[in-house]
Order: C-alpha cells, then structure tokens, then sequence
C-alpha cells in the first residue's frame, strides 16, 4: 500500500466520522424530545390528581414560580406544522405517547445507521494499520 | 420513507369511505352493501314508469325505489364528510404538513366529494381514493426532471447548491454527480464551500470516487473565484453540467448572504436548488421560503428521507413556496437518492409501501 491509499484511506475514515457526528447529534435531538415528551406526559398525568394543589411552573434560567392549573383537563397542544390545538387531558397524553413512540423508532434507525457508519470506520481503520505496518516491514527490510 | 403518513392517510381514507357509506345505507334502507352494488331488477325500474306488482304495498315499494336509488347514484353533502374531513385536517397537521398545504388538500378532497355522484359499479373507497389523489396531486405540483432540463438547455448547465449547515448538501451534490453521470452526462464539480474545515477534502473524495472532475482551491478562498473556474473549465472542456457546492449558511447571517449573491452574479447558474432535510419537518418549509425570499430557489431537494416518517416538508414543501421538488435522499450510498415523481409518491401512500 503506498502513501497516497493511506491517505485516501485516512479521508474516508475522516469523511465517515463526520458523517457519523452528524448522526449522533441527530440521535441527541431525539432523545432530547422523547424526554421533554415524558416529563410532559407524567406532569399532565400528575395535574389531574393534584387537584387544587400548586405546581412549579418553570419560567427558565432555573427559575420556577408556584401556579394554579386553572383548567388541568384542558390542554394546549403543539400537535405539527406549528399548529397549536386544544386537547382533553387524556388525548394530549395519549398524543404525546405517540410521538414517543415515533421518536424511539427514528432512534432506532438513525442509531443502526451509526453502527454501519462505525463498521465502514473499523474496516478502513484495519487497512490503515495494515498498511502503516506493511510501510514499516518494508522500511526494515530496505535498511 | 413516510411510514406514519401513510399509516394515518390510510385510517382517513377509510373513516371518509365509512362515512359515506353511512349516508349510502342509512338506517332502515334496505337492500345491498352499497359498495358492491347489484343490478336492480327491471320490474323495480321507475323508468317504466308502470306500477309493478309492489304498487299496492306503497311503503315497500318507495322503500324498493330509495334503495334502488342509493345503488344507483350517491350525493355526498359536505355535512356527511365533515368529521371525517376534520379528522384528515389533524391527520395532515400531526404530520408536519404545513397549514396551507393541509388546507389545500382538504379544500380539495371536500370539492372532490360533496354532490358528488358516485356511478352504478363504482366503489366508495375508489371515490375517496381518487379524490384523495387529485387533492394531493394538486399540492405536490409536477416535481422537476433535471435530465429533461439538462437535454432541452445550453451546457454547460450550472447548477448551485445552497441551504443551511448540516443538511447534507455536499454529499447530495456527489450524489447528483453520480445519478447525472449514470445517465450519460459529462459532469464537474465545483468545491465551493472553502468556509467549513474539511469541506473540500470531503467533496474531493467523494468526486474521487465517483471518478468526477473537481475544481478546488484552498480553504479560506473566494466561492465566487472557485465557481467561476469551474464554470470556465466545463466551457472548455465541453462539460455538459457543472455542479457548484456552496458552504451552508442560515438567511438571516447579513455576509454569507451577500457572498452568495456574489457568486450567483459571478457564475450566473441556471438552476439555485435549495438543499434541506425531510426530518426538519415544517422548520425546512419554513426555512425554504426564506430562502426562496432572500436568494432565490429553483427547486429543492430534501435529504434523509428513509429517516422521516411523517413527509410533512416533503408534501408541503411545493405548494408552501411555489417551487418544485426535485429529488429525495434516501440513505448513504451514492445512488440513495430518487428523482421525486408525484404519481409514484401518490400511489405509495395510498396503496403500497414506500
């Protein structure tokens, strides 16, 4: 193996990395909201049965004030396209365990393209280091 | 590729069918399943307009004529499909297409079904299915055949890339090399993304593979200077298209939006295709239209297609910014990516898998 396959192998492997960042930031998105979506599905739960009781309502910055959910039945739903609509309680649960489930499934598939992407990384890091090490026994030998 | 739309259009599609077969058959009506409609029988036509042997039990022989009537021909009134047109409505919203696609389409389907007469033969699910089709027919517009375009225009013909970071653009542009060069086209890359460490290298490897040429200068260099040399090379070397990959860049950043305008002036393209993934749902309509609006878009391409389930940028994206969509990427290898054909995609979602 010469130098210039070496250094074509090492830009694919580059290439592949890169790619394979992009996936994992993909995979990091969708977690993020698979656990937005379940703190949002145990608050709601939670609401129904707190009845009169306060909750913290976060206003960020890690700050949280006390509030009243006047109407815990009643729910206000980003349900797509920027689309906001109102929802039972129950519905909006059931809704959001939806979109759980369709995150965990993307999961899935973006995380099985990760692998493949590491597969493709782990053969050309093999060539590489066959290569670097038929570089040497030749080197050797010619010394 | 758009699983859950599909899932979702085919449980509309029988909540419309059974809520027109329930005005077909209300209660007390008797007589078939609409839906597999018989021929009546000739003594029961009103055309003869002689009374049959039913003349003197009055009630059953109007009872005989309402069948025959609901077998023959149905009128749908809008007040028979609002539920089930309301539930499309959210069907179409959870899936991420756009407001006023989703209104088209359902201003469509309505148009395509109220007072309509469903014919002796025809099936309620064949009614709701070709309506359906013609409502999406309309919103996802005639794509684009860039080997048609190619063939009818003056090579080299100049293609520019553009869209925001991360998107895949560099990697749709080897892949539209690859799918350009299979159809018998000379191809020339032009690295213009100088902006992103590793970017030329990336595009470099990818043309290296593909056994394209690539004209490429340092990193840090000027697009428009890049582009401009690619463009002379392919007039040169009779190249029939150039491809010109640009650095990914958001609207609203005030200079890479003035270097982009610089090298539009510099290299003149033919066609500015927006690049952005189908994953980003309505954010990419969103982001296409300020696109459209700051630069300018021939047509788009969406990336990472398999990876959607919902297709709502993929369905809206056309009608919500007036441009066509061009080709969908739909994994890693070099020929992932397919020419977007409305018809197909039609037929997939409401009758097959993708």
């Amino acid at each position: 193996m010469d130098q210039r396959e070496l250094m074509t192998l090492q830009q694919y492997l580059q290439e592949y990395g890169q790619q394979a960042e992009i996936f994992v930031q993909q995979l990091q998105l969708l977690e993020n909201g698979r656990m937005e979506a379940l703190a949002a599905i145990e608050s709601l739960e939670d609401m129904l049965t707190a009845g009169e009781g306060t909750v913290l309502l976060q206003i960020g910055g890690g700050a949280s004030v006390r509030a009243r959910v006047e109407e815990p039945e009643k729910v206000l739903l980003a349900i797509g396209a920027d689309v906001v609509v109102e929802r039972s309680n129950k519905d909006a649960v059931e809704f959001l365990k939806e979109r759980v489930m369709e995150m965990e499934a993307s999961a899935k598939k973006v995380a099985e393209t990760i692998d493949r992407l590491r597969g493709q990384m782990n053969e050309i890091n093999k060539r590489i280091e066959s290569g670097y090490q038929q570089a040497m026994a030749s080197g050797e030998m010619q010394e | 590729m758009f699983g859950g739309l599909r899932e979702k259009l085919q449980a509309a599609r029988s909540r419309l069918g059974s809520s027109i077969q329930a005005v077909a058959a209300p209660p007390g009506a008797q007589g078939p399943e609409p839906s597999s409609p018989q021929p009546p029988l000739p003594a029961e036509s009103p055309v003869t307009g002689e009374p049959g042997p039913d003349a003197k039990k009055p009630a059953g022989f109007v009872d005989k004529i309402k069948t025959f009537i609901i077998e023959r021909e149905l009128i749908v009134s809008e007040k028979d499909i609002d539920g089930a047109l309301s539930d499309l409505e959210i069907t179409l919203l959870e899936c991420d297409v756009a407001l006023p696609a989703t209104d088209a389409i359902i201003g469509q389907v309505r148009k395509g079904l109220v007072g309509k007469h469903r014919k002796i033969g025809e099936s309620v699910d064949s009614l709701v299915v070709n309506s359906l089709k013609t409502a999406l027919a309309e919103v996802l517009g005639n794509g684009f055949d860039l080997t048609e375009y190619i063939r009818q225009h003056e090579k080299p013909v100049k293609i520019l890339f553009t869209g925001v970071n991360g998107t895949g653009k560099t990697t749709t542009v080897a892949k539209i090399g690859y799918f350009l060069k299979n159809q018998g086209f000379s191809v020339v890359i032009g690295a213009g993304d100088t902006y992103r460490a590793g970017a030329i290298e990336q595009i470099g490897v990818h043309a290296e593979r593909l056994g394209i040429k690539i004209i490429q200068h340092q990193e840090g260099a000027d697009p428009s200077a890049v582009l401009f040399d690619t463009v002379q090379y392919a007039s040169s070397h009779k190249i029939d298209v150039v491809l010109a990959d640009t650095a990914g860049r958001f609207h609203n950043k005030a200079n890479l939006m003035n270097q982009l305008e610089k090298i539009k002036r510099v290299m003149k393209p033919d066609l500015v295709v927006y690049v952005d993934e189908a994953v980003a749902g309505n954010d990419a309509v969103t982001r296409a239209f300020e696109f459209d609006k700051t630069v300018g878009a021939d047509a788009v391409v969406l990336t990472k297609a398999d990876m959607d389930s919902r297709g709502g940028a993929a369905i809206s994206i056309a009608h919500t910014i007036g441009k066509p969509l061009m080709f969908l990427g739909v994994g890693q290898a070099y020929d992932d990516i397919l020419p977007f054909e409305p018809a197909k995609v039609i037929d997939e979602l409401l009758e097959g898998g993708i």
